[in-house]
């Protein structure tokens, strides 16, 4: 009697599911197409109001669910991937990252966005937001936000940045020398992502590259041995903490904010920051490009956020009319001014109110420029990997500038052997 | 019908335990990645082979079996001055217990986090405390030699609660007349110690041992928080680097040979410590009679 009484409820249960699945199926039909995003924690919160703003205003034709990811950019990738691999079809499109695109694409997850892009609005993005979005001759992401690596120094220290690496080292030992600051420079040196945007922007400024336009591995070079010994220097002249091999982001920015260094590399958003009220740099700070060589242009690292959609979503064109929505033009201002979101339309750099309202523009342009992607290549996190793996021995002494390098080369180069090349 | 009821268990420890290792068994002799449109395609031992000549691999596993061991030994220390202290009378005991138990149940990620504030150079209690010492700075997460050591300190804090409380639990099944007697025959307090407490706590110190170097030995979040691996790659686990392998460079055919391998490794580890420690079971039973 009790195992038809359990089983009788359970029908009962079960065929309320059922229902109700089924009364979701016929709301989403009739009323509006669900299309589903997802998007790391920050950028969540941040869109929250234009997604409302959205879902209020398309006559409910459209309805826009985003789906909140972790707060670290790696674990949203961890995240996405695991469904991807699954073909869970659970999103429409996602928020990615300038590093993940060649793998997504390669691994078939994208969709081409070239039939849907309106050429004239391509046209107007800054050269720097349209890098990082193809990979083999078509485009899989639209850019939303284009971030890019800066060096911040101290108004109240001296009058104008330095431009070279030894620049830099002089006028940072003058003023901890005279007890100005503590330190001179801070920047990302512990063994992760950070530490290759860091190498990138260095190596550059030194002549060499990474990897070149014609994918030549420039690691074991004389310009690559002088980056890196640079950065050893730093740390063994007292210029960099020690400390600084385990810095990330919000450590570097931690010490800078505090008053105890005289510049430092970080992102955009530091600046929002760093204008706070608990900030004791607060008005002494602005910004320029990395340093570099005389006579060579200096690089900023792209590490842009832009949106893909995957390539099973049922819903592309309503997916992509969201992301028009997201990325137009009155949206990348609401994002900047709110959240310091680096524009990627060209006439918001033009625009003569905002310059004069927001003068770091102006230096977010000129970083913007000479914007310079991370190596696109599938198998970029393995190289990636390999590159931060070496640096790291080399900034904590465990291998020489010379060995570390040689090692980053010939393993990169086991990498890309190992898979056809590029 | 004892088999019969075996069968729940039986079906659960199939679905979640003997299928998964074996699929990665079956992956793990097929290349998986990118290169292959993520299609399982047979190489026959060609993982294998990799992973033999991987010196990554054997690296990572001397570190990850340096921290496995350093940390349990220090934890079953720690646990067991623990677990007598809690096991004496005093008011509130009942409060006390609980929170030394707090590290165990809080994410390790939470607490790895915090762990990393306070490693943190300059700004880190530690170092403040070595700068009112006058004492150099000692910048541990930057010293590729000693992280490890950082990464041990965080994992003993967070478990030694686990072992304390296995180790309590194995102190209350002491009859205390043992200890009367053994106090009427003139021993004092070490030697009981080291003759009725130690002897018959054995089997929980290693039930303890086994279920903490089985976890120590898959070490991952803590590592991720705290050093992401670095600086050097010094403190990178067997499990991080499967982790790599498979979420970040999508080889899931070479991650796959690394997690069986590892998982044969922690077995002949097991086997090795229980051969060990019921080759003193002989003296245990002369105790107990």
């Amino acid at each position: 009697m009790k195992i038809i009484k359990i089983i009788l409820s359970f029908l009962f249960l079960s065929s309320f599911v059922e229902l109700d699945s089924k009364l979701k199926q016929n709301r989403t039909k009739k009323e509006a197409v669900e299309v589903n995003i997802l998007m790391p924690a920050p950028f969540e919160e941040s869109t929250r109001n234009l997604i409302k703003k959205f879902n209020n205003k398309n006559d409910k034709k459209i309805f826009v669910r985003v789906i909140r990811g972790p707060m670290e950019t790696e674990t949203v990738s961890d995240l996405a991937i695991s469904n991807l691999i699954l073909n869970s079809n659970q999103y429409d499109a996602i928020l990615v990252d300038v590093t993940w695109l060649p793998k997504y694409a390669t691994a078939g997850w994208l969709y081409p966005l070239d039939s849907l892009i309106d050429k004239k609005k391509w046209d107007s993005l800054m050269l720097g937001a349209k890098k990082g979005n193809s990979y083999n001759k078509a485009i899989y992401r639209w850019p939303f936000v284009a971030d890019i690596g800066l060096l911040y120094w101290r108004t109240d220290l001296i009058k104008s940045p330095p431009k070279t690496p030894d620049e830099l080292i002089k006028i940072s030992k003058k003023l901890q020398s005279t007890n100005k600051v503590k330190y001179g420079y801070v920047w990302q040196g512990r063994q992760y992502e950070g530490l290759s945007c860091v190498f990138l922007e260095i190596i550059r400024g030194f002549g060499g590259n990474w990897i070149d336009n014609e994918n030549n591995v420039l690691l074991n070079t004389t310009e690559s041995l002088e980056a890196s010994t640079w950065l050893t220097s730093l740390i063994k002249n007292g210029i960099s903490p020690e400390s600084v091999t385990n810095f990330g982001e919000n450590e570097s920015l931690q010490i800078f904010k505090s008053g105890d260094s005289a510049f430092m590399r970080n992102w955009p958003y530091a600046w929002a920051e760093l204008q706070k009220d608990d900030s004791k740099v607060k008005g002494n700070v602005a910004i320029t490009t990395m340093v570099a060589k005389k006579g060579i242009t200096p690089t900023a690292t792209l590490g842009s956020w832009g949106f893909s959609i995957i390539k099973t979503s049922a819903n592309k064109e309503e997916t992509f009319k969201v992301i028009e929505y997201l990325t137009k033009r009155t949206s990348q201002i609401e994002l900047f001014k709110k959240y310091g979101y680096t524009p990627i339309d060209r006439s918001i750099y033009s625009n003569k109110i905002l310059n004069k309202q927001f003068p770091i523009l102006k230096f977010i342009k000129s970083g913007l420029e000479i914007a310079y992607p991370r190596p696109e290549t599938h198998v970029y996190a393995q190289i990636s990997n390999v590159l931060q793996r070496n640096l790291s021995s080399i900034i904590t002494m465990q291998k020489s500038p010379k060995e570390g390098m040689y090692d980053a080369q010939s393993d990169t180069l086991n990498i890309l052997d190992s898979v056809g090349g590029f | 019908m004892i088999n019969l009821l075996l069968l729940p268990a039986f079906t659960l420890i199939l679905i979640v335990f003997i299928i998964p290792i074996i699929r990665y068994g079956w992956i793990s002799l097929h290349s998986f990645s990118l290169a292959t449109n993520l299609s399982l395609i047979p190489n026959q031992f060609a993982n294998w082979d990799r992973l033999l000549n991987d010196s990554r691999f054997w690296v990572d596993i001397y570190q990850t079996t340096r921290f496995a061991f350093v940390s349990v030994f220090l934890e079953i220390i720690l646990a067991m001055i623990i677990a007598l202290t809690l096991n004496k009378h005093f008011n509130n005991r009942g409060i006390i217990r609980t929170i030394s138990l707090l590290p165990w149940a809080l994410p390790t990620t939470i607490m790895a986090l915090g762990w990393r504030w306070i490693f943190n150079a300059p700004y880190g209690p530690i170092e403040q405390l070595i700068r009112i010492l006058g004492l150099a700075e000692l910048n541990i997460l930057s010293n590729p030699n000693f992280t490890w050591i950082a990464t041990v300190i965080a994992d003993v804090w967070k478990t030694t609660p686990f072992i304390a409380i296995i180790l309590l639990a194995g102190l209350q099944t002491i009859p205390k007349d043992l200890y009367e007697a053994f106090k009427l025959e003139g021993g004092t307090y070490f030697d009981s110690f080291k003759e009725i407490t130690l002897p018959l706590l054995k089997p929980y110190i290693s039930l303890s041992i086994i279920f903490r170097l089985a976890q120590a030995f898959g070490v991952f979040d803590l590592i991720q928080v705290i050093t992401s691996g670095g600086p050097a790659g010094s403190t990178e686990s067997i499990a991080l680097y499967a982790y790599l392998n498979a979420m970040r460079f999508l080889d899931f055919g070479y991650s796959s040979t690394i997690m069986v391998a590892s998982f044969i490794l922690l077995i002949l580890l097991i086997l090795v410590i229980n051969l060990s420690i019921y080759s003193g079971k002989k003296i245990l039973s002369t105790i107990k009679l």
